[in-house]
């Protein structure tokens, strides 16, 4: 008879279930981690402190896993929870965050899960605040000055696009019309009833330009986010907002092209039937 | 002869008096301007008053009649929100600031001049409104020089100048008339080597560059010369702010793009009439 | 298979319109469609015969499909449903008092009518309108020019554009034709281009009302692409042995 031998294991050697990412702006955390969210099969919660009410990342990481579950600022013991019932938790701290802003609920969620700190940092920084407080660095090919940036962002939940306007909108914030950009990402809803998202960080020539994978909204206005972060120096807010307003459909507009595009879509349904 | 042919000089003082002064070095010895003197820009009377005091043959452009006549832009124009509301702010500055003889004298100008073998219109011949954008099909081109009875026809509007050449047009027709005619009869239509020049614009460019574009044109050996003239477009700039328009048309005129966006569909046919 | 009865100008005259709807209840094979391309009034009290007509058709008949013509364009300028024209083509063509005619002679209702109706219409790559594709009061003829036709029928994407402003009846065929284009830039580019042309039609559907004793309309197969011009003979003078 062989008789099996169990070991103590520690935490350490228990397969990772929360994961906090910090790193400089624009250099991916986000796009890292729904590359691991794409291949986790057990649930997956996702906390980002101080989205506040411009939840531009949580709207499209639900957009594209509409099964991860999305946690706000003062919902840390629901998170807390989760994690117990066997959750992977991912934790991003943005940019303009204090690192250790993250500790007080990172400490708490150690004490009985494996927890692991990934920080994205430039290739050429040897030596940094992430480095200190990552337990993994990922060097990333990074260009960006980072220095003294300011953050503008604002939600227009609500306000629809047509694509001219926001094509010339982002065209002037991404060139540098209202101060020196180097990041900004948005979600945007078209008088088509899409919703985009949109994504430019510096140096990369085209902005990213996707299609959200939600529902055709085609009753009178959104009541899904929407909205606008920007990062960089000099901006003038004030001008950003007015052309956001100068660019979005009054109501009489909107329902008119929401009524031209149902009646189409319910033609070539009949035709089709 | 040298002719200089010049458009679409919105407001931009500046920008005229360095094209007038190229045009005075290029020793063309007559002007001719096709409209769009006011509008966007910060000197609309100033404009005016200058091309009025020199004597210009003029055609009257799309934002002269919309001064004139008050703001009534079909769809040609603004394809969007954005440009839509900026048009507005700019007309609006502009009734604001121009002077009333400065109206009259716009409401006054002819919409076609026609001089010898040449013809000169703001947009086309049908409407100020209508753009000939240089892929306009071949054979509505060529309809708009015909019904001029020009050989050259010069054009502005887009903003963006070109030469094109319309050569070799040739169409076989069959022609029945009544029931009483049952074959019908066989035609042949040829049509002469036409031009369309546009001249581009003094005050708003859309090239990508904030220079002034204006054409010269030799009547003697029959050639077109495009010309891009650098003038100190920050003064214009300077300008824009100090006197209240949206700064946003700073940047804009720095970078070489139209102050509201334009709709740009060539095959868009305009059913405004002139 | 659709076969469409064309016809324009009936002019307030009932009789003559009587006579072409005979004529269409004739037809083999049948007409499916009931096209009328404006001008279905004048100035005169029988204007309002006309309209009751064309708005109560009787068992059995086509529903006639009305765009407006000339005749109506100067209705709803009178009305100032649309703005006025200077010179001022009712006043041009038949005199100043034509206008107090047409205030007196046509209807509120039948102004209402009127000023509902359509510009023209557009079936497959047919259009069907009174004047043509710029305005209701342009008239195309078999001497206007090729190039005009080519805007016109590019001006709806169509292929096929039927008209009545002319009173004519024509089929004016672009066969085919081509066109060396050469665009010069600003940055030194050239770009050359060769412009083709084939098998567009403009057909001048005729006229019912004007001609005494004669009506010419047009029978069009969607389906085979073949034009017919009907001329129908009517009142006194029909049948044999009287001219």
């Amino acid at each position: 008879m062989s008789m099996s031998v169990v070991t103590e294991t520690s935490q350490k050697d228990l397969p990772v279930q929360v994961w906090a990412i910090a790193g400089a702006v624009g250099i991916g955390k986000t796009g890292w981690i729904l590359q691991q969210i794409e291949q986790i099969s057990a649930p997956v919660v996702y906390f980002c402190p101080s989205a506040g009410n411009v939840p531009i990342d949580l709207t499209c990481l639900t957009a594209e896993f509409p099964h991860v579950q999305i946690f706000c600022d003062g919902q840390e013991l629901e998170l807390i929870e989760k994690v117990e019932q066997g959750a992977i938790a991912f934790i991003e701290l943005g940019f303009h965050l204090d690192l250790r802003s993250g500790d007080m609920l990172l400490d708490t969620l150690a004490d009985r899960h494996a927890c692991k700190r990934i920080a994205l940092v430039p290739s050429e920084l040897t030596s940094s605040e992430w480095h200190d407080w990552a337990d993994e660095v990922i060097e990333v090919k990074y260009d960006i000055g980072f220095q003294d940036l300011q953050i503008w962002r604002s939600p227009f939940t609500g306000q629809v696009f047509d694509p001219s306007s926001l094509n010339v909108l982002w065209y002037e914030i991404t060139q540098g019309a209202y101060g020196e950009v180097t990041r900004a990402k948005g979600i945007f809803d078209l008088f088509d009833g899409r919703a985009f998202y949109l994504d430019f960080v510096v140096g990369k020539e085209d902005s990213l330009y996707l299609p959200l994978d939600l529902p055709l909204w085609l009753d009178g206005r959104p009541d899904r986010f929407s909205g606008l972060e920007v990062v960089g120096r000099n901006l003038d807010g004030k001008a950003i907002a007015q052309c956001i307003i100068d660019c979005c459909l009054s109501e009489e507009i909107l329902l008119h092209y929401q009524n031209q595009i149902k009646q189409s879509r319910q033609q070539s349904s009949q035709v089709a039937a | 002869m040298k002719i200089a042919v010049m458009s679409c000089i919105h407001g931009n003082y500046e920008a005229l008096d360095t094209v007038l002064r190229d045009i005075d070095h290029q020793k063309a010895e007559k002007i001719f301007c096709l409209g769009d003197l006011v509008g966007y820009g910060p000197f609309p009377s100033s404009v005016v008053e200058m091309v009025r005091s020199l004597d210009i043959p003029t055609t009257q452009g799309c934002w002269d009649e919309d001064i004139v006549e008050g703001l009534n832009s079909c769809e040609c124009s603004y394809p969007s929100m954005l440009a839509e509301k900026r048009g507005r702010l700019a007309h609006e500055w502009t009734n604001e600031h121009i002077y009333p003889e400065t109206k009259e004298y716009l409401a006054a100008l002819p919409k076609v001049i026609k001089e010898d073998n040449l013809a000169f219109v703001h947009g086309s011949p049908q409407s100020q409104h209508e753009y000939l954008l240089p892929e306009l099909d071949g054979f509505i081109a060529l309809e708009r020089v015909l019904s001029t009875g020009a050989d050259t026809l010069f054009c502005g509007h887009t903003h963006v100048p070109y030469v094109r050449t319309l050569d070799a047009g040739h169409l076989r027709l069959m022609v029945r008339t009544g029931a009483e005619v049952p074959e019908g009869e066989m035609r042949e239509f040829n049509a002469p080597l036409k031009r369309i020049v546009n001249v581009g614009s003094v005050g708003e460019p859309r090239h990508g560059r904030p220079n002034a574009t204006y054409v010269i044109y030799d009547t003697d050996r029959d050639r077109v010369t495009l010309r891009e003239v650098e003038y100190d477009y920050q003064k214009t700039c300077a300008a824009i702010i100090e006197r209240g328009l949206p700064a946003i048309f700073a940047w804009r005129l720095a970078k070489g793009l139209e102050f509201a966006e334009r709709a740009d569909d060539a095959s868009h046919l305009c059913e405004r009439g002139v | 298979m659709s076969h469409w009865a064309i016809l324009s100008g009936i002019e307030a005259n009932l009789t003559a319109y009587e006579a072409v709807l005979e004529d269409i209840k004739r037809q083999v094979p049948k007409v499916t469609e009931l096209y009328i391309l404006g001008d279905v009034i004048n100035a005169s009290p029988a204007s309002e015969k006309i309209v009751q007509r064309i708005r109560n058709p009787r068992i059995g008949e086509l529903v006639p499909q009305v765009c407006k013509g000339w005749w109506e364009e100067q209705v709803l300028m009178l009305h100032g449903f649309v703005p006025d024209i200077e010179p001022n083509p009712l006043a041009e063509k038949y005199g100043v008092a034509a206008a107090k005619s047409l205030w007196d002679n046509i209807s509120k209702e039948t102004v209402a009518w009127i000023s509902n109706l359509h510009f023209a219409f557009m079936e497959f790559d047919c259009l069907l309108v009174h004047g043509s594709s710029l305005s209701v009061l342009e008239e195309l003829t078999p001497e206007s020019s090729p190039l005009l036709f080519l805007d016109r029928i590019a001006r709806s994407n169509a292929n096929r554009l039927f008209c009545g402003r002319s009173g004519q009846t024509f089929r004016y065929q672009i066969k085919d034709g081509s066109l060396s284009s050469n665009v010069l830039t600003l940055d030194g580019e050239e770009v050359s281009q060769t412009y083709n042309t084939s098998d567009r039609l403009a057909i001048g559907v005729g006229n019912v009302g004007s001609t005494p004793n004669m009506a010419t309309y047009t029978i069009y197969s969607p389906n085979t692409d073949l034009v017919k011009f009907q001329t129908v003979r009517y009142g006194r003078s029909k049948g044999f042995g009287k001219t």
